[in-house]
């Protein structure tokens, strides 16, 4: 008997220790995918992506768009936010991430970026070759902050842009990141560039372009949704997202971020491949993918390889 | 992004300092005022509401010694259900009455969280009193009811008390999660120190939070020293694991 105790413990703890010390594979089966002839030359390089799902689905269109060219890519996805991708990537422990221009300026380098994708892309590239990165071009995509409201609202108060919704602003709940009251994108700009007086507004928290905040709307506790534009709950609950038509939100268009070293060791076809992906990376193709991956509950590889094979990459 | 330098520790206790000299951290809706109130109330309707419901449960399986196993079961459950969790069920369960976003789903899942140590530590509390007086009360002649009010709960009261003290610790550490549904608290300003990257905020408000949870665990203590009958007052209760609890006597330990 005590023997044979003995030994199922030992073999339990020999079990244990033996799959706490296999290193961690990657998020999708191994990168052999694509063609071998060029791997001698390509570096291997690793993706990483936000914790959300666009980041996440963008990271694997790139990711399986390098592997056909011949990379061997590693898959380290949602990570967490800026403050964890950010320091990764300048660490060398990522190589590449699908950044946001807007975003990316305004909170890791406390810049002030614009509608113009051109000041904000060239303001981003001067932060980021002081670490070290480099941004190449942008997606013709964007994902920025909106608000939201319920079709019945929209109709009710003839509601189609930000300056109708700013005249019914007084009337209605609205539902907003903890944060909006500081973030440049939210309380300030409202009032900046819509003149909404956000500090006397009706005003619930939740967290900002997430499922919840949809479902709220959509459950009538509040009228007004901050959401991000390309957000799958817009399609999914019939919301109306109210057009920026005073140029609110900051140039939200993705690009590929990468250390310069994995571009000096790469050449050309690193940016090329990376490129070609991103050129057909419309706001209406981004949201599609949301729809898929949110809505219908497509794995991000399924859904990324079946864009590409759409798409003819 | 206001990010914490190196290893400066000093430092950054220095911004920490200077950030409760704000006056800006004291004024406007996610100032502390307003978020530490509405923690403050919804900590004390949840605990209230806890106790409401936890108590004369707890009692009445406790006086009566039926039910050992339910109570087995719900300190079980109560150490296994995620807070988080029950936050956000209520919210999803109350979205469509419209009451999803404001309190109220935080102050029903505090109340459900709350609930387990007391009904354990009510339960735990009457079984240790010596059977000999509960006999010699009933001897007496003494309703079931006065060998409660009486007899059992007078005894029993520093474990009972142990046992709000362990909820009202819990909920209002816990409270400070209602940020994530909507419920503010001062849950609110560590939310927003995290989206903006301003650690010495997130720092700032979780003092807060611990300052609060440790008053409220000394505040409490002096209550269950303050109610404990003088005769009792220097025994010492032995805490034990709910496993044992059928088998005679147990109480929940703060955590």
């Amino acid at each position: 008997m005590r023997t044979n105790r003995t030994f199922v413990l030992g073999a339990a703890l020999l079990a244990l220790v033996v799959s706490a010390c296999t290193p961690g594979e990657g998020d999708s089966p191994a990168a052999s995918a694509g063609g071998e002839s060029q791997a001698a030359d390509l570096p291997s390089l690793t993706i990483g992506s936000a914790g959300f799902w666009e980041s996440a689905v963008v990271a694997e269109i790139y990711a399986q768009a390098l592997e056909d060219a011949g990379f061997t890519v590693e898959r380290d996805f949602e990570l967490g936010a800026r403050d964890v991708t950010h320091p990764a990537l300048v660490a060398g422990e990522i190589d590449l991430m699908p950044e946001y221009i807007g975003g990316y300026l305004a909170v890791t380098y406390s810049g002030e970026p614009t509608p113009d994708i051109d000041e904000s892309l060239t303001a981003l590239r001067t932060e980021l070759e002081a670490d070290g990165l480099v941004a190449f071009e942008p997606t013709p995509g964007t994902d920025a902050d909106g608000f939201a409201v319920r079709q019945e609202t929209a109709d009710e108060l003839g509601l189609a842009t930000m300056s109708d919704l700013a005249e019914a602003a007084g009337d209605l709940t609205w539902g907003v990141a903890q944060e909006c009251a500081e973030n440049p994108n939210c309380g300030p700009g409202l009032e900046r560039v819509y003149g909404i007086d956000f500090a006397s507004l009706d005003v619930e928290t939740l967290a900002a372009c997430s499922t919840a905040i949809a479902e709220a709307l959509n459950a009538d506790n509040i009228d007004v949704a901050q959401v991000c534009t390309t957000q799958p709950e817009i399609a999914g609950f019939n919301l109306v997202l109210l057009e920026d038509d005073q140029g609110l939100a900051p140039a939200q268009n993705l690009v590929p971020v990468v250390r310069q070293e994995v571009v000096d060791e790469a050449g050309d076809v690193l940016e090329a491949t990376l490129n070609d992906v991103s050129a057909l990376l419309t706001t209406e193709e981004l949201t599609n993918l949301g729809a898929a991956v949110i809505l219908n509950g497509e794995s991000y590889e399924d859904a990324a390889s079946q864009w590409l094979e759409d798409n003819g990459l | 992004m206001v990010a914490a330098t190196g290893g400066n520790v000093i430092e950054f206790l220095a911004e920490v300092g200077a950030w409760f000299a704000d006056p800006a951290t004291w004024s406007g809706r996610d100032g502390i005022p307003v978020r530490l109130w509405e923690h403050l109330w919804i900590s004390g309707v949840s605990l209230a509401g806890s106790v409401a419901i936890g108590l004369p449960l707890g009692l009445a399986i406790g006086h009566t010694g039926r039910g050992a196993g339910a109570v087995v079961a719900i300190a079980n459950i109560g150490r296994a259900v995620p807070s988080l969790g029950l936050m956000g069920l209520a919210f999803l369960l109350l979205l469509p009455l419209g009451l999803g976003v404001g309190p109220l789903p935080t102050i029903v899942a505090l109340i459900a969280l709350g609930i387990p140590p007391i009904v354990v530590n009510a339960y735990a509390g009457l079984r240790e009193v010596d059977r000999d007086l509960v006999e010699a009360a009933r001897g007496m002649g003494m309703r079931e009811r006065e060998v409660l009010g009486r007899v059992e709960v007078p005894i029993a009261m520093p474990v009972i008390l142990a046992g709000v003290r362990t909820t009202a610790v819990q909920i209002v550490a816990t409270a400070t999660l209602a940020a994530a549904i909507g419920g503010g608290t001062l849950g609110q300003l560590i939310y927003i120190g995290f989206n903006v990257g301003d650690q010495v905020r997130i720092f700032g408000a979780a003092l807060i939070v611990a300052a609060l949870s440790i008053g409220t665990e000394l505040g409490f203590a002096w209550i269950q020293r303050a109610a404990t009958a003088p005769g009792l007052r220097g025994r010492a209760y032995v805490p034990m694991e709910p496993a044992q609890v059928g088998r005679g006597g147990g109480a929940a330990t703060p955590p």
